[in-house]
C-alpha cells in the first residue's frame, strides 16, 4: 500500500476526504437500513442490508476501512439495534453469526479491492517508471560528455521518490564526482556514507568493460527500502551514457594526441633538415676556408663567404618563421594591430626582395595611394614577404613575379603572380597547412612554413588568401590576399599604375 | 669613437672587435646591466651598443641610467618583430636601433650615423647630402641641384628627418614635430610623408630616400657630407 500514495494526484488530498465521506454516507445508510429493518422486526434484512453496506465500503476503499467498518457495524449492531439494547453481550450463536459476517465479509471484500487496486496503482507506477526511462534514455541519446549525463539526468528529477543523483567515476580505485564538486573519495567511504544518510541508494555503474562507478540516488524519506532493482535500472541506462562519451572522449583524446605527434615529426622532420642543411653549408665553408685559406683563390674564398653569409640569411629566415608557426599556434590578439598602410609595407618588402633575391625581376603594380589596413606592420611585412618568396622560389626563374595592389570595394586585394607549374588542384588547400611541401617542388628551398604563416596571419588581420592556379593557360600561380581597410568610406585616389 | 658594447655573449664582441677597431673605435665589452652602468660611470663613452636581453635586468631599465651617466649615443641591439619593444626603448631615450642578426655593414652605417649626428651637434643650419640639401634657416630644399616646394609641415617633418640622418625617428617624434601633438592621427603623418615621397623619391612606392621602419617610424637614408 505505501506505492500506491509514490503516484498520486495533486488533489490527492481532497480526493481522499471525499471518498471518505462517502463511505461514511454508505455507512450511515446501512446503519440506517439496518435500524429500519430491525424496527419493522425483520432482522435477517438487517443483518443482510448491514453486510452489504460493510462489503460495499470494504470494496470501495479497501481492506483498512473495510475492517473498520466491519468493527464498527458490530459494535452499532450489537449495543443498538439487536436486543438486549445498549448492552455489548453475545448470548447465543444467532447473536454471534451476523457479527462474525460483517468482519468477514468486511475482510473479503476489503482484500479483494485491495489487491484489484493495488494492482491497478503498481500497473500505472510500472507504466509511469517505463516512460520516465524511455524519456531518459531519450534524452541521454544527446549526451556527449559525462557532464550532459549529469545534467540531463537531474532535469528530469524530482520523479517517483528520487529526488536527486549523483555519478561517481571510478578512476585509479577512487571515485570522482563527475560533476567536480568535491574532492574524489573512496568506495568504501561512499557505501558508508549512504548507510549513515539512509535516504539515499548506491547502485553501480557498469560499461561494457566494467564498472565505471557508482550512481548515487537521493531518495524521499518515506521511500522504501525496496527500491533497488528499479534503480539499477536506471544506473543502467546511465551507465550506457557514461560509457559512450567516455568512449567519445578517448576517441578525441587519441585524435589530438595523434595531430601533436604528427606535428612533432613534422617539426623535427623540418628542423633537421632546414636548420642542418644550411649549417652543414656554413661549417663546411667555414672550416675550408680555416684550414686552406692560403691555398684558395680569391674567387673561391669569396664565394664561400658569400654562402656563410647567404645561408644566414636562411637560417634568419627559418628560425623567424618557426618563431611566427608558434605566435600563430598561440593566437594573435587583435589589440595589439594598428593602422598600416599596406602601399608602405609593399615598398619596404620590395626593398628586402630585391636584396634577397638581385636576379630575380619583379614588376609591380600600385592602382592606390594609400591603404590602411588594421595589422601588425611587421607581420604584415612577413605575409607580403612570404608570398613573394614562395612565387620566386616555385615560379619560372626566368619570368617575373607581378605583385599587384588594387582597391577593391572595401577591401585591399593584393595579388602575388608567378608563371611557374602551378598548384595541383588537389593540393590547393593544403598548401596553407604546416610543412606542407608540393609533391612537385620538395626538392627545391623552402620549408613548407610560409604560407601557413601568410594564412594564419591574413587571417587574424581579418582578410583571407584565395588561390588561383593555373591562371595563364596550364601554368602559373596567383595568391590573391583581400584586407579589409581601416577606412572604407574614405573615397579612394586612383591613380595610373605602369608596369616597371 | 669610444665605444661600449652591452652584450652577455662573448662571440658578440669577438666578431666585432676586430673591424671596429680597424676603423678607428675602441670598444670595451661589458656582459651585463651592472657591468655597463659601472663601465659607463668610469669611462667616458661616445656609443653605446646595448643589447636588451641582459642577464641580470632588462635592457631598457638602463637606458634612463645610462642618460644619466653619460652623452654616449645609444644604439639598441633587438630582435625583428619587437616593434613595441623598440618604440619604448626609443621612447626612454635611445637613439637608434639594429635588428639582430646584422650584417657588419649595416651596423657601422648606423655607427656612422651616429658619429655625424655627434660632429654635427651645434645644430646646423644646412643638411648636405650628394642629392639632397636642405637649408633649414631659408626653408630650401633641393634635390639633384633643382628646388622642390615643401609645404612647412613637409618641410618640418624633412627637418627632423635631416637632423637625424641615418638613424630612426619615431612616429612620435615626427608627430610632435609637425602637428606639436604626440597623440596626433597618424594618418597624417603617413599623408605627409607620402606626399614628401612623390616630391622627392624617384619612385614613391618603393622608396630610397625616406625609409619605412614598421611599426617605429621612418629613416633617411642618406647621411651628410
Amino acid at each position: 500500500m505505501a506505492l500506491s500514495s509514490t503516484i498520486r494526484t495533486r488533489s490527492g488530498n481532497a480526493y481522499d476526504l471525499r471518498s471518505l465521506a462517502l463511505d461514511l454516507a454508505i455507512f450511515a445508510i446501512a446503519t440506517a437500513g439496518t435500524w429500519a429493518a430491525q424496527e419493522w422486526d425483520r432482522p435477517r434484512t438487517a443483518v443482510l442490508v448491514y453486510v452489504l453496506g460493510v462489503m460495499i465500503v470494504g470494496g470501495r476503499s479497501g481492506l483498512a476501512r473495510g475492517i473498520a467498518a466491519g468493527v464498527v457495524a458490530s459494535l452499532i449492531y450489537n449495543f443498538f439495534l439487536s436486543e438486549p439494547r445498549f448492552e455489548l453481550v453475545v448470548t447465543s450463536l444467532d447473536e454471534a453469526i451476523p457479527l462474525i459476517a460483517f468482519n468477514i465479509s468486511a475482510v473479503l471484500s476489503g482484500a479483494m479491492a485491495g489487491r484489484l487496486k493495488d494492482s491497478v496503482s503498481l500497473a500505472r507506477i510500472a507504466e509511469a517508471r517505463n516512460a520516465h526511462l524511455l524519456r531518459l534514455s531519450d534524452g541521454l541519446q544527446r549526451a556527449i560528455s559525462v557532464g550532459d549525463v549529469l545534467g540531463i539526468s537531474r532535469a528530469s528529477l524530482p520523479f517517483d521518490q528520487v529526488l536527486g543523483l549523483d555519478i561517481f567515476l571510478l578512476r585509479s580505485e577512487l571515485l570522482f564526482p563527475a560533476d567536480g564538486a568535491g574532492p574524489p573519495i573512496g568506495a568504501a567511504q561512499l557505501l558508508a556514507d549512504e548507510a549513515r544518510r539512509g535516504a539515499s541508494t548506491v547502485c553501480a555503474l557498469n560499461g561494457s568493460a566494467g564498472q565505471l562507478g557508482f550512481v548515487r540516488f537521493l531518495l524521499e524519506e518515506t521511500a522504501s527500502p525496496g527500491r533497488r532493482p528499479d534503480l539499477q535500472g536506471i544506473a543502467n541506462i546511465l551507465g550506457l551514457a557514461v560509457d559512450r562519451c567516455l568512449l567519445l572522449d578517448r576517441l578525441s583524446e587519441t585524435e589530438a594526441q595523434r595531430k601533436s605527434e604528427d606535428l612533432k615529426a613534422a617539426i623535427l622532420s623540418s628542423v633537421s633538415h632546414d636548420l642542418r642543411t644550411p649549417l652543414t653549408a656554413i661549417e663546411a665553408a667555414a672550416t675550408s676556408l680555416r684550414s686552406f685559406d692560403q691555398r684558395l683563390s680569391p674567387k673561391d674564398r669569396a664565394d664561400m663567404l658569400a654562402t656563410i653569409s647567404e645561408q644566414c640569411g636562411k637560417l634568419n629566415r627559418y628560425t623567424a618563421n618557426l618563431l611566427d608557426m608558434g605566435r600563430i599556434q598561440a593566437g594573435i590578439p587583435a589589440y595589439q594591430f594598428v593602422e598600416v598602410d599596406v602601399v608602405e609595407i609593399l615598398g619596404v618588402v620590395l626593398a628586402s626582395l630585391r636584396e634577397a633575391y638581385p636576379a630575380q625581376e619583379i614588376a609591380k603594380q600600385i592602382t592606390v595611394d594609400s591603404a590602411v589596413v588594421q595589422a601588425n606592420p611587421a607581420m604584415l611585412e612577413q605575409v607580403i614577404f612570404n608570398l613573394a618568396e614562395n612565387a620566386i622560389l616555385h615560379g619560372a626563374s626566368e619570368r617575373p613575379v607581378f605583385l599587384v595592389l588594387t582597391r577593391v570595394g572595401e577591401a585591399v586585394v593584393l595579388e602575388v603572380v608567378d608563371f611557374g607549374p602551378g598548384i595541383p588542384r588537389d593540393e590547393q588547400r593544403l598548401v596553407f597547412d604546416k610543412f606542407y611541401r608540393s609533391h612537385a617542388t620538395s626538392h627545391r628551398d623552402g620549408n613548407g612554413l610560409g604560407l601557413h604563416i601568410a594564412n594564419g596571419f591574413v587571417e587574424a588581420f581579418g582578410g583571407r588568401i584565395a588561390i588561383v592556379s593555373p591562371h595563364f593557360g596550364q601554368r602559373g600561380t596567383r595568391l590573391v590576399v583581400e584586407l579589409p581597410l581601416a577606412h572604407p568610406s574614405e573615397v579612394p585616389q586612383e591613380r595610373i599604375g605602369t608596369w616597371e | 669613437m669610444k665605444i661600449l658594447l652591452v652584450d652577455d655573449e662573448p662571440a658578440i664582441a669577438t666578431a666585432l672587435a676586430p673591424v671596429l677597431l680597424s676603423q678607428g673605435h675602441a670598444i670595451t665589452n661589458a656582459d651585463s646591466a651592472a657591468g655597463a652602468l659601472q663601465a659607463a660611470e668610469q669611462g667616458d663613452f661616445e656609443l653605446v651598443l646595448l643589447d636588451l636581453g641582459l642577464p641580470d635586468a632588462d635592457g631598457i631599465e638602463i637606458i634612463g641610467k645610462l642618460k644619466q651617466l653619460t652623452e654616449a649615443t645609444i644604439i639598441i641591439l633587438s630582435a625583428r618583430h619587437l616593434e613595441a619593444e623598440k618604440v619604448r626603448a626609443l621612447d626612454e631615450g635611445a637613439d637608434d636601433y639594429v635588428n639582430k642578426p646584422f650584417g657588419i655593414e649595416e651596423l657601422l652605417a648606423r655607427i656612422r650615423a651616429a658619429a655625424r649626428r655627434r660632429e654635427n651637434a651645434a645644430t646646423p643650419q644646412k643638411f648636405v647630402s650628394d642629392q639632397l640639401s636642405v637649408d633649414f634657416t631659408r626653408h630650401e630644399v633641393r634635390l639633384m641641384g633643382e628646388e622642390i616646394k615643401l609645404s612647412p609641415k613637409e618641410f618640418a617633418l624633412l627637418e627632423v628627418l635631416c637632423r637625424h640622418a641615418g638613424q630612426v625617428v619615431t612616429h612620435r617624434k615626427l608627430l610632435i614635430a609637425g602637428w606639436s601633438d604626440p597623440h596626433a592621427d597618424g594618418q597624417y603623418l603617413r599623408s605627409y610623408v607620402a606626399l614628401l615621397r612623390q616630391k622627392l623619391e624617384e619612385d614613391a612606392s618603393e622608396p630610397q630616400l625616406i625609409l619605412t621602419e614598421p611599426g617605429v617610424g621612418y629613416r633617411l637614408a642618406v647621411l651628410p657630407l
